[in-house]
């Protein structure tokens, strides 16, 4: 028979607990939380903008979703002040997440610096990310070096340029290397130097572009990748998205494009990821440098480390958008004239 | 723990438990202290000017891209309120879904540009100005609202534009109306208000330098004071290419009052960044036959 001192020892032993992992759980896992559907309430800073929108809502006539439905447990947190959590960029660093290694491959041009820092603002919501920039140049370069530096990412700063054809006038690379593959073996080559030892550092691999457009989600849907994972991309092969034909037993059978669905591994750079693993079991698998037909890169190296069998579809098997294969348009310099109109000084 | 069966004569262990209970409860109650240290009611800093950011919105192919990378930049600026406002008769799904699920505050509204202001298939981008109706619009919800005491300034922020983080703070406190430099923009590689002695006194354009504001939409901000103040300025959509920011401004401030930011006008902290249209001739050539790509797949 259960006495009253004894319910009350278990409360008094529970209760307290129970306030630390609440205390707890608020501070880590709300990064986490950002991107859930509907999980706006536990994060700090958050709850009142939930509010402040329930408010504005009211005075206008919606005919779209009901937003009050998002809200209505909320009433209980009404209080939670906003604190400097939301600003603190980027989340925690975690040691049970794995990592994900992005690597950018990247040049110098007018919009260069717009489009890293677009990136990094995109980065730093992400936990566990460590950016691996890799430069086209012959040295690192003071913009670059300075932005990371600013951004309060986790990086690593790398370059290697890319011959230049001389034959052709001005500046123009050897166009039988395809744009960036340099640059990316560059940084397989750091993991297999650097973190083949630290057993920790591991995680997965993710080729990202400086000009793409990447959600939040689709960092979570890559970091459990165990071999290597895929998804749909928007804008490439000249459709709405391409994607991995997947079955009913969830398992990659084939490529929806149109063009040449039948290249090894008919995907895009941005609709797969790697698991670092992987990448160091295998050190002799690179990008191929010469003699690469157009959209074979991502072939070249997939065919070393898997077969299609063992692709993990991810983003719903693969029926949501989660990147976009986005291309900036080259701005149109006129008024700078041979001598150049602004001061070379001002960095842009 | 030992266990003690309801038999026995239990009175040591009634003590044990006694001590239990008394120190947990002294933990419970340090806990709660530390719990409500950690959650201070109230403020210890007065309250940030709000950024109301107004963004006109379209639908195309990239809308989606570009309003969730803007909303990542967005999410990380302190005191931010998103008005979006759709050139559409109606809210569409897409919109009104992504915003919901952004984090962000924001206000969702439409307006749609009447057809012979809208520009036409083939037509260059600066033919018309674009997207006078959808800020007159978003400026017209501020002034019904929210109230002056409120504080906050004003941003027209379009969405396939790059937006430094520190540009938001740049522009917080302004005071009239502030400006900076924009990055490739006016067929240069920056545009800027030129400074001395703390005043603007010209611009420094590649384009018409003698139009009243010679700025682009995304080198100014405008305090939500001076808005309400001025009830009836507005955008002209019938203005001159190259005139609608200085419909606006005109009606609200001299050049001599504006506020130089970004080290009196010497950084660019913003770009006039534009998104190629994505070549869609093979998604065109397999609609054609019937075997386009699923469109319950939103992009």
């Amino acid at each position: 028979m259960l006495k009253r001192r004894d319910i009350l020892a278990v409360v008094l032993i529970v209760l307290p607990w129970t306030l630390l992992i609440t205390v707890w759980h608020q501070s880590t896992i709300a990064p986490l939380l950002a991107i859930r559907k509907g999980q706006m309430s536990l994060i700090e800073g958050r709850v009142a903008i939930t509010n402040h929108q329930k408010m504005l809502e009211k005075r206008e006539a919606v005919p779209g979703p009901d937003l009050r439905e998002y809200c209505s447990s909320d009433k209980d947190i009404v209080e939670v002040v906003r604190t400097e959590y939301v600003y603190t960029r980027p989340p925690p660093w975690s040691e049970t997440l794995p990592t994900i290694h992005v690597v950018t491959p990247t040049y110098s041009r007018p919009v260069q610096k717009a489009e890293l820092t677009r990136l990094a603002n995109t980065f730093l919501h992400v936990p566990n990310l460590h950016w691996v920039l890799v430069e086209d140049s012959a040295r690192p370069t003071a913009l670059v070096a300075r932005l990371l530096h600013e951004t309060g990412l986790n990086y690593t700063h790398l370059n290697v340029e890319t011959p230049r054809n001389y034959k052709l006038r001005g500046d123009t690379r050897d166009p039988r290397i395809p744009r960036g593959t340099m640059q990316r073996n560059l940084a397989l080559r750091w993991f297999r130097e650097t973190l083949g030892q630290n057993a920790t550092q591991l995680g997965v691999v993710y080729f990202a572009d400086d000009d793409n457009t990447y959600s939040l989600e689709l960092f979570e849907e890559m970091r459990s990748t165990q071999k290597v994972s895929v998804w749909p991309v928007a804008f490439v092969g000249g459709l709405r998205y391409e994607s991995p034909k997947v079955n009913g037993a969830g398992k990659v059978y084939g490529w929806k494009t149109v063009f040449d669905p039948h290249r090894p591994f008919a995907i895009d750079m941005a609709g797969f990821a790697i698991n670092l693993h992987l990448i160091l079991a295998k050190p002799q698998a690179y990008f191929k440098l010469r003699g690469v037909k157009g959209g074979y890169q991502e072939s070249s190296l997939l065919r070393e480390l898997v077969t299609l069998n063992d692709l993990e579809p991810r983003a719903a098997n693969c029926t949501k958008i989660l990147v976009w294969h986005t291309r900036t348009e080259k701005p149109v310099l006129v008024n700078e004239g041979k001598k150049g109109f602004t001061d070379p000084n001002v960095e842009i | 723990m030992r266990s003690c069966s309801w038999r026995c004569d239990c009175t040591e262990h009634d003590l044990a438990k006694d001590r239990t209970i008394s120190r947990l409860r002294e933990k419970l109650h340090s806990l709660l202290e530390q719990t409500k240290k950690a959650e201070p009611t109230k403020p210890l800093k007065p309250p940030l000017p709000t950024i109301y950011v107004i963004t006109p919105t379209y639908a195309r192919l990239v809308q989606k891209a570009e309003l969730t990378r803007l909303s990542h930049t967005f999410l990380l600026v302190p005191q931010l309120h998103w008005i979006v406002v759709e050139d559409s008769p109606h809210r569409t799904g897409l919109v009104s879904e992504f915003l919901s699920h952004s984090g962000l505050a924001f206000t969702h509204l439409h307006v749609a540009t009447p057809h012979e202001r809208k520009l036409q298939e083939g037509d260059p981008s600066w033919l018309k100005p674009r997207g006078a109706e959808q800020r007159n619009e978003g400026l017209r919800w501020l002034r019904e609202n929210i109230r002056s005491q409120e504080g906050g300034v004003i941003y027209f922020a379009d969405d396939d534009n790059t937006y430094s983080l520190q540009l938001f703070e740049e522009m917080r406190w302004t005071q009239r109306v502030s400006v900076w430099p924009v990055g490739l923009v006016g067929g240069m590689r920056y545009e800027r208000p030129i400074v001395e002695q703390g005043h603007v006194v010209r611009f420094h354009t590649g384009w018409r330098p003698s139009r009243p504001f010679p700025l682009d939409m995304a080198g100014f901000a405008v305090s939500l004071r001076l808005v309400l103040a001025n009830p009836e300025a507005r955008f002209d959509g019938d203005a001159p290419m190259g005139f609608l920011e200085s419909s606006f401004l005109q009606s609200l401030v001299t050049m001599e009052e504006l506020e130089p930011k970004a080290d009196l006008c010497t950084k660019v902290l913003v770009w006039h960044t534009r998104t190629e249209k994505p070549k869609m001739k093979r998604e065109e050539a397999m609609q054609k036959q019937g075997l386009g790509s699923d469109p319950a797949v939103e992009v």
